[in-house]
């Protein structure tokens, strides 16, 4: 214990001596972070869980010749142009331009409804072909399970995603509005957008 | 960081550059998947194309680029756990692993 009253107060002067953020942001966008970090890692779990089952599944059918690869790339184009509407809805948000900023909002609310609906379209289709968690007509039962599961719980973020962006867009309507939390919304929205990009690669793509 | 975001605050042009290069970066990926490449150096495209997309919507969509590096580094760590969930698990893959599934 030979620290100096000069080394404390080195310590007590850089970003974690107390008093000060480290991270440089209010509570609430370092919350949505923090939240969107272990969101992360239960995907991260789906997708290797289903790489492992499909590694050790003796064959995997074509997912090209399964699904609508026009409908999911139309889906993937969908949720991208969503994401980039809300980056502006956010700057207009900042701009204390409220007006600009719920435009921009609905724009994304109509992402992200358009992108719910194709994906009942999808899991209606897929259903009526005979999909169960526990039986399809093409493979492994792996292969439906893990389209349930992966695409539903990303479906489920989609609509949470939406319900809190108009939750977000009907408060600036009526002006109780904080460019921060449009900032929070969009960047778990972001996030959904970023998780897409993942299971568009591994599920469809791969 | 507030200060800062203001100053690029109506420039929209940079999200819509951002989208047209993630519209670019999907066809890639589109491309790759389609096109006749052994399973493992597809897998290794697809994923090189989808860590360049992420990086792309973090560093200007959710502005990770404005951000302090201790918040940068705060979301390195799902991929790198990942990574080692990766590691642990795929090793079992390599032998005859069927018994660990029902295949009927």
């Amino acid at each position: 214990m030979d620290s100096s009253i000069a080394e404390q107060q080195r310590i007590l002067a850089s970003d974690w001596g107390g008093g000060k953020s480290p991270f440089g942001t209010s509570w609430s966008k370092f919350m949505m972070w923090i939240f969107i970090v272990s969101d992360a890692l239960t995907f991260a779990a789906f997708l290797i869980t289903y790489g492992f089952m499909r590694s050790i599944s003796p064959e995997w059918p074509k997912q090209t010749e399964v699904f609508n690869m026009v409908l999911i790339t139309f889906m993937t184009f969908d949720l991208i142009s969503s994401s980039a509407v809300m980056a502006m809805a956010v700057a207009a948000a900042r701009a204390a331009k409220p007006k600009q900023a719920v435009q921009f909002l609905a724009l994304t609310i109509l992402g992200g409804l358009i992108f719910l609906g194709c994906q009942a379209f999808e899991w209606t289709h897929f259903i009526e072909e005979g999909a169960t968690l526990t039986h399809n007509p093409w493979g492994v039962p792996q292969f439906a399970a893990s389209f349930f599961v992966i695409t539903g719980f990303h479906g489920f973020h989609v609509l949470s995603g939406v319900t809190i962006l108009a939750i977000v867009a009907i408060r600036a309507a009526m002006g109780k509005y904080s460019a921060d939390g449009v900032e929070n919304a969009g960047l778990y929205w972001h996030f959904v957008d970023v998780v897409w990009v993942f299971v568009f690669a591994f599920y469809y793509l791969l | 960081m507030a200060e800062h975001h203001d100053e690029h605050a109506l420039n929209y042009k940079i999200y819509f550059k951002t989208w047209l290069w993630l519209l670019v970066l999907t066809a890639l990926a589109l491309g790759i998947g389609y096109a006749p490449l052994n399973e493992s150096i597809k897998a290794l495209l697809l994923v090189g194309t989808t860590l360049l997309k992420i990086l792309v919507i973090a560093a200007i969509f959710m502005h990770l680029r404005y951000e302090r590096i201790n918040l940068i580094l705060i979301t390195f760590a799902p991929l790198i756990l990942a990574v080692i969930m990766f590691a642990f698990t795929f090793p079992e893959t390599l032998g005859n692993a069927t018994h660990l599934i029902r295949v009927r």
